[in-house]
């Protein structure tokens, strides 16, 4: 375990680790990573892509996420003391580990990057019109930095604050729904263009594996007996929601797939469908959830300064912040500001397949080392008795 | 552990010499040091016309600009002439000499020849808002926002957003930019527009409603100093005050607006008006109206009582269909409260027989303007209750092998609940 870590679980008075995050911080966790990036841009391309069958194939990439999420949730009960990276040492050795971190690093890179890419999107586009994007991103970064700098239990406690807010701003969300009464019969009729909604469904991957960053929990949560059905129940709402929204999005412009831009998210969509009585109540509880956004960032950034300090084996907490964020902003102003790259880069096969693939890997290596640590742990158990 | 502290410290105040040095620069880079010059380099637009003109497509903006006494605004309006809405749209802001923004537009106004199909753009390449409300012009659009300039500015009518009242307040079957463009493209291909008439002086004495001859004055009065304003972008700005005046010039002046008929659109364009019964009937399926007043006659011991009134409290409408039989089914239930005088009359002896009659004259009525509606628009090849859409929905294979307009039934099923 870094040494940072070591020095934050500090123990109890009984001699007992103190965890990182508790068991309700973990289920608030998994609510924000569970509806956060899936409500910015991923409706509008899947829209473009699929017509009103987009939540369709939101619904089968949330559900994989989901299943994902009930494998990283059944690694944390099997290893409830020995963190990920320590488990996958005593399975694969630590050259072995290196590499899978490695990869794992980049992937979390590259999602950390989708996420801040689609919160300065959201910012740039609707609420900061005129601000410059390469500058605005300094000022995530800033935060990003912050975060990276201070324990999980640090950026835990941030969930625990901002949760609250994120649930307000999506309640005056639905609330404007039900006030509107919105056409929810325009998502019929479904699949009428299945090489389209084929299309859509291998081509959009890259939004898969949102609850990687959990595998950071493994060890490291206080886990209570109800804290598993807490978790998946969490993840459950969280995607609901998702659903809910991306559905309204599907009837409001299903019969003009081609007119969403990224202009176009769920507030404003809503704001379009009340006309101005009530007047841009919409910003107001956009500003509120999308702070999920940042907070899935700032998770999957703090997640890369993990796997970077593991793989250097140094814990230099503000060197590596500063260098990923180095890379981030490179990648942000250079790779990602054309929103043509952007798209090109996150809709084809290649990328969908591999984040398909750490989705899966991920808790799937997490559960596999667990188990087999467990199984060690009992073999050993049974010796020191015997 | 102190050795720790200190660089914890150390590195706190980096963080806070960083932030301070990145607020500054925020602070003072050009842009917000001239932030101040910005707001006057800006002028908001309130009212989009939208017509078709020689070169390709006029656009007409109302605007308002800021005048020297506190939160007081002048109104103008300028007109511009481009091959493409989105060059228009610029060449507008080069009209007026500063950045029109069109954020704050609330009412786009279509002209008869504009091509709708190019109404995606101002949602796609513009900053008009999707939530923007459509209003067609009987004639063209330039001159019915120059009677509306000058109503607004003899009035003292600040706020263009009349539309958003009469979304829900009055019988009127508004829309938005985003729902004319959804319906539009929808399986019933049909969408409507209501259309804004100025009242004048000697239509609003005679208490006519029908106003045509005074519009096509209007117009034709207004028309004249748009060719003033609608020249190059270089004389708008001097054109932009004499079009909005000279609108009031050229005919009898303004004196209130009307909202009876509604224009109707298929795949073709424009295809027509309905008129004032037949938009009403729109209104009541197409429209979220909340309040509006309904007059019928009331058949009741034999007599017929002319006119009395109800107001509506709450509507609900559902178009149910049926494939297997090619029917469709209109359901309507409206709640309202009966009033005025011709009603107390009759319900001096508050029997439940004549609760039924009012029920069912009201109902009657209704059903009649619902018929009216949908034959008017048949007879103009539009769908105006999205039935077409509704088969699609619930089976689209009947939709695309079987349905055709012409050979659906459409039954009526109203419910009136008195209250």
């Amino acid at each position: 375990m870094p040494e940072n870590e070591q020095i934050a679980d500090k123990r109890d008075g009984g001699g007992k680790i103190k965890k990182q995050s508790s068991g309700r911080q973990l289920v608030v966790t998994v609510f924000l990573l569970a509806l956060a990036t899936k409500m910015f841009l991923l409706p509008i391309f899947l829209i473009r892509a699929a017509g009103r069958d987009g939540y369709i194939v939101l619904a089968i990439g949330a559900g994989i996420d989901l299943l994902s999420l009930g494998a990283m949730l059944a690694a944390m009960f099997m290893s409830k003391d020995t963190d990920f990276f320590t488990m996958l040492e005593s399975v694969i050795g630590k050259i072995a580990t290196k590499i899978v971190i490695v990869l794992f690093t980049l992937f979390l890179f590259f999602k950390m990057n989708i996420a801040a890419n689609e919160t300065l999107t959201f910012y740039s586009d609707n609420v900061f019109a005129e601000f410059d994007s390469a500058i605005m991103v300094i000022v995530l970064l800033i935060f990003l930095a912050a975060v990276a700098n201070h324990t999980l239990r640090a950026l835990c406690r941030l969930n625990e604050l901002l949760v609250p807010l994120v649930v307000v701003g999506i309640g005056i969300l639905i609330a404007i729904t039900a006030v509107t009464g919105f056409d929810f019969g325009n998502i019929m009729p479904t699949m009428r263009k299945p090489s389209e909604f084929g299309d859509a469904v291998t081509r959009h991957g890259s939004w898969l594996g949102d609850f990687t960053p959990l595998a950071l929990f493994i060890g490291r949560t206080d886990l209570k007996k109800r804290t598993a059905v807490a978790a998946s129940v969490s993840g459950v709402i969280g995607t609901s929601v998702v659903l809910f929204f991306s559905m309204v999005m599907c009837a409001a412009f299903g019969n003009l797939p081609t007119y969403v831009d990224s202009t176009t998210n769920i507030s404003n969509i809503l704001q379009f469908s009340v006309g101005n009585v009530y007047g841009r109540i919409d910003l107001f509880s956009s500003i509120l959830w999308s702070v999920a956004a940042f907070v899935e960032t700032a998770l999957f950034f703090y997640a890369t300064c993990r796997c970077v300090a593991y793989v250097i084996g140094r814990n230099s907490h503000f060197g590596i912040a500063l260098g990923v964020c180095a890379a981030t902003y490179f990648t942000q102003v250079f790779a990602m500001s054309d929103p043509t790259i952007f798209s090109l880069l996150m809709s084809n096969r290649w990328t969908s397949a591999i984040s398909l693939a750490f989705t899966v890997a991920v808790p799937s290596a997490a559960v596999l080392c667990g188990a087999i640590s467990a199984r060690r742990g009992q073999k050993t158990a049974v010796k020191d008795n015997g | 552990m102190g050795k720790l502290r200190l660089t914890e410290r150390k590195k706190l105040l980096i963080y806070k010499v960083l932030l301070f040095i990145l607020a500054f620069v925020l602070a003072f880079m050009p842009s917000t040091v001239s932030r101040n010059m910005e707001v006057n380099s800006r002028v908001v637009v309130e009212i989009l016309g939208l017509d078709s003109g020689e070169e390709g497509i006029t656009v007409t903006a109302q605007y308002a600009t800021p005048t020297e006494t506190e939160n007081a605004t002048t109104k103008d309006k300028v007109t511009v002439e481009a091959k493409t809405l989105t060059q228009a749209v610029e060449a507008l802001s080069t009209a007026l000499g500063r950045r029109a923004e069109l954020g704050q537009c609330s009412v786009v106004v279509v002209g008869s020849d504009f091509d709708v199909e190019k109404l995606g753009t101002l949602m796609t390449a513009t900053d008009v808002t999707a939530d923007v409300y459509l209003v067609a012009a009987k004639d063209k659009a330039s001159d019915l926002i120059g009677d509306l300039t000058d109503f607004m500015k003899k009035s003292g009518v600040t706020d263009a957003d009349f539309l958003a009242y009469s979304a829900k307040k009055a019988h009127i079957a508004t829309i938005t930019l985003l729902n004319f463009l959804s319906d539009r493209a929808s399986a019933s291909a049909t969408a409507f527009m209501p259309v804004v008439e100025m009242r004048k002086q000697e239509e609003d004495s005679g208490g006519s409603s029908d106003g045509g001859g005074g519009s096509d004055e209007s117009n034709g009065g207004s028309g004249e100093s748009n060719g003033g304003s609608g020249g190059s972008s270089g004389g708008s700005n001097g054109g932009s005050s004499g079009g909005g005046n000279g609108g009031s010039g050229g005919g009898e002046p303004p004196v209130g607006m009307k909202i009876e008929q509604l224009a109707l659109y298929n795949e073709k364009g424009r295809v027509g008006l309905l008129e004032q019964l037949s938009a009403r009937g729109v209104a009541w399926v197409g429209s979220p109206i909340e309040k509006s007043i309904i007059v019928a006659d009331v058949e009741y011991n034999g007599e017929i009582v002319k006119d009395v009134s109800g107001r509506l409290c709450k509507k609900c409408v559902a178009v149910h269909v049926d494939p297997a039989t090619g029917r469709a089914t209109v359901k309507l239930k409206a709640h309202i409260v009966p009033n005025g005088d011709k009603f107390n009359e009759l319900d001096s002896d508050r029997s439940a027989a004549v609760t039924a009659a009012v029920k069912a004259g009201f109902e009657r009525e209704i059903e009649s303007e619902l018929r009216q509606a949908y034959s008017d628009a048949a007879a103009l090849d539009c769908d105006p209750f999205f039935i077409g859409r509704e088969f699609y929905r619930v089976a689209p294979d009947y939709y695309e092998e079987v349905y055709s307009q012409g050979t659906v039934t459409v039954d009526f099923d109203i419910n009136v609940m008195l209250k």
